[in-house]
C-alpha cells in the first residue's frame, strides 16, 4: 500500500533522511522505532507531502505521491494524527470530527464513518460539544486518531500517539488502535519507547541518524545487538 | 436565546429609526448598513480565514465607480442590477488579485492587498477622462425595484425607501453570511485560520479555500461600494485610498472579529463615534488614533469582546 523506497530528505542544508526505505501492506501495523531526532516525525511528514525528498521515490496504492501536496495526499486516503493532536480549538469535538466528512467526500457515507471514529472512541460523543481546550491530552490524542478515521483513510499514520500521555490513558487508546486495525486500516505508528509498540504489530522499522538500521518483526529486534544498543535502554 | 432577543430588538430599532429618530441619524444610517454589508465580508476573510487585508477599498471603489458608470454612461438606473453588476466586476477582478495573494499571508499578504488597492486608487485618479480624476464621477439616483422615484425629494427619498432598501440588502447578506459561515466551507475556514498546516492533512486545499474567501469578501465589498455611492451621489478616488482601507480594519476591531455582528457593532460605532468627535473637535483622527490604540491595549477583543460569550457544553 506505502512504500517508500531510498528516500533521501535534507532540511536547509542538513541532511536528515538517508535512504530510509519501509513498506506498509494492506491491513498491516507497522511501526517505526527511534530515538527523539532520530528521524521519525521527519520520515512521517516527508509521506504527507510536508517535506519534498530530494531522492527516492513514495508511492500510496501504486501512485506517487512525493512531490505531492498534502491535501492530494490526505485525499487519496492517508489520515494523519500529528504528535500534538493538532486539534482546532474554535471548532467542538464534533465538528473537529464531522469535517473530515465534508473535506473527503465519497467512499464510505459521512454517517457512517462518523459512527465508526465514535465507536472506536464512544468518549468522545459525550464531549461532543466542548472545544479542543477543554479536553485532556489523552481525549485530544483520541480526537485527533477519531478525526484521521473520519476521513475513510486506506492507511493512517499515528505520530507517537503515546507520547505524553499517562501510563492509566496508554493501555486505552493501545486498545482503541487495534479496534481501528481489525476494521481494516494500514497503520504506521512511529514511537520512541519501544515498550509502548503493541503487541499486534506486524512489522518493525528502527531508525537511528536517519537511517533504518533495523526492518522485520518485532521480536527479532531483540537479537540484534545493534538495535539493543539503541532502543533497548528505554523504559 | 438571548441572542436572538437582542437580534430581534436591535433589527425593530433600526426599522423604526425613519419614523422616531432625526433625518441627520436616518442619513448617518445608510452609510453605516452600506459598511456593514462590506465588512460581512471583509470579516470572512479577517476573523474566519485570518487573512488582514488592507487594500478592501479597491473593491469598495469598484462596487461606487461600477454604479457610477451604469448610472450615468449607460443610462441603467435599476439598483437591482447596479448591485449585481457590482458584485460580479469585484469577483472578476478579486479573481486573479485573490490568486497572486493569498499564497502569501501575514504581512506579506496586507502589503500585496495594500499594493493592488494604490495601484485603482492610482488608475482612478490619473485616468481622468474615464474617471474623472480627482473630482469623481456623478451618481444618478437609481430606481428602486423599478420604481423611478425621480420626483420624489433626494432627503425623503434616501430617508424612506432607500432606507429600507439598504437594510433589505444588509439583512439578505447577514442571512447568505451565516449561512457561509455556519457551513462546512466556513468550518474549514476556521480551520485554515487556526492552523494551515494541520488543515492540509484534512484534505483541505488551502490556497483554494483562501481564494474562494477572498472573491466572496470582494463581492460584499462590491455591493456595499454601489450601496455607498447612491446617498453621496458622487464618487471618487479616496473611495479606494488605502486610509479608506484603514478604516475599514479599523471597524473589525473595535467591533471585535471575534463575533459573527462585531463588525457590524465596529461600523455603527465608528460612524456615530465619527460624526461626533469631528464636531467637536477639528483633530477627529488623533482622538480615533487614542481610541485604536486603548483599543487594542484593554479590549483586543472588541466592544463584542468586552462581553463574555456563554459556553454550551453537553452533559454526558
Amino acid at each position: 500500500m506505502l512504500a517508500v523506497k531510498n528516500v533521501d530528505v535534507y532540511i536547509q542544508a542538513s541532511h536528515i533522511l538517508r535512504s530510509v526505505s519501509l513498506d506498509v501492506g494492506a491491513r498491516e501495523v507497522v511501526c517505526l522505532v527511534g530515538r527523539n531526532g532520530a528521524g521519525k516525525t521527519t520520515t512521517l511528514r516527508t509521506v504527507m507531502g510536508y517535506l519534498r525528498p530530494r531522492a527516492g521515490t513514495i508511492t500510496f496504492k501504486g501512485v506517487r505521491v512525493d512531490g505531492r501536496r498534502t491535501h492530494e495526499i490526505a485525499r487519496l486516503g492517508v489520515g494523519w494524527a500529528p504528535e500534538d493532536s493538532g486539534i482546532f480549538p474554535d471548532l467542538t469535538v464534533a465538528e473537529n470530527i464531522e469535517i473530515a466528512t465534508w473535506t473527503r467526500p465519497g467512499g464510505s457515507p459521512a454517517a457512517e464513518r462518523l459512527a465508526r471514529a465514535y465507536e472506536v472512541f464512544p468518549v468522545l460523543k459525550t464531549y461532543a460539544a466542548r472545544k479542543g481546550p477543554e479536553m485532556s491530552g489523552g481525549e485530544r490524542k483520541m480526537l485527533s486518531i477519531a478525526r484521521a478515521l473520519a476521513l475513510d483513510p486506506e492507511m493512517l499514520i499515528l505520530d507517537e500517539p503515546f507520547e505524553g500521555l499517562s501510563p492509566a490513558i496508554v493501555p486505552v487508546i493501545s486498545a482503541s488502535i487495534a479496534t481501528v486495525t481489525r476494521l481494516g486500516h494500514s497503520i504506521l505508528l512511529a514511537e520512541s519507547n519501544i515498550h509502548h509498540v503493541p503487541e499486534y504489530a506486524d512489522r518493525l522499522y528502527v531508525i537511528e541518524r536517519g537511517e533504518v538500521i533495523f526492518a522485520g518483526q518485532p521480536h527479532e529486534a531483540w537479537k540484534d545487538p545493534g538495535v539493543v544498543r539503541v532502543i533497548g535502554g528505554q523504559t | 436565546m438571548r441572542q436572538a432577543l437582542v437580534l430581534a430588538v436591535a433589527l425593530a430599532a433600526v426599522v423604526a429609526v425613519p419614523w422616531i429618530a432625526p433625518i441627520y441619524h436616518v442619513l448617518l444610517m445608510l452609510p453605516f448598513m452600506a459598511y456593514g454589508v462590506v465588512l460581512l465580508g471583509l470579516n470572512l476573510l479577517f476573523g474566519y480565514t485570518g487573512l488582514v487585508s488592507f487594500g478592501h477599498a479597491l473593491f469598495i471603489g469598484l462596487g461606487a465607480y461600477t454604479a457610477a458608470f451604469l448610472t450615468g454612461l449607460f443610462k441603467v438606473r435599476a439598483l437591482e442590477v447596479i448591485l449585481l453588476t457590482a458584485a460580479v466586476v469585484a469577483a472578476v477582478v478579486a479573481m486573479p488579485v485573490a490568486a497572486f495573494c493569498v499564497r502569501y499571508v501575514k504581512i506579506y499578504f496586507g502589503m500585496l492587498t495594500l499594493a493592488f488597492g494604490m495601484v485603482f486608487y492610482t488608475f482612478l485618479l490619473k485616468f481622468y477622462r474615464l474617471t474623472g480624476g480627482d473630482e469623481g464621477m456623478p451618481v444618478a439616483r437609481p430606481f428602486l425595484l423599478g420604481r423611478d422615484l425621480g420626483d420624489m425629494p433626494k432627503i425623503e427619498y434616501l430617508a424612506g425607501p432607500y432606507y429600507y432598501y439598504s437594510l433589505v440588502v444588509l439583512i439578505v447578506a447577514i442571512a447568505v453570511m451565516w449561512r457561509i459561515v455556519h457551513s462546512p466551507f466556513g468550518l474549514c475556514l476556521k480551520t485554515i485560520r487556526d492552523n494551515p498546516a494541520k488543515a492540509e492533512t484534512l484534505g483541505i486545499s488551502v490556497p483554494h479555500y483562501r481564494w474562494t474567501a477572498f472573491v466572496i469578501s470582494a463581492v460584499y465589498a462590491g455591493v456595499g461600494g454601489a450601496l455607498l455611492a447612491t446617498p453621496t451621489g458622487n464618487v471618487d478616488p479616496t473611495l479606494a485610498y488605502w486610509t479608506h482601507s484603514g478604516n475599514l480594519v479599523f471597524m473589525t476591531l473595535l467591533g471585535g472579529f471575534a463575533s459573527f455582528f462585531g463588525p457590524l457593532v465596529g461600523a455603527f460605532v465608528f460612524i456615530y463615534l465619527q460624526d461626533f468627535v469631528m464636531s467637536v473637535v477639528p483633530y477627529w483622527r488623533l482622538v480615533f488614533g487614542a481610541i485604536l490604540a486603548a483599543l487594542v491595549i484593554f479590549a483586543p477583543g472588541g466592544l463584542l469582546g468586552l462581553f463574555p460569550r456563554r459556553r454550551v457544553i453537553e452533559a454526558a
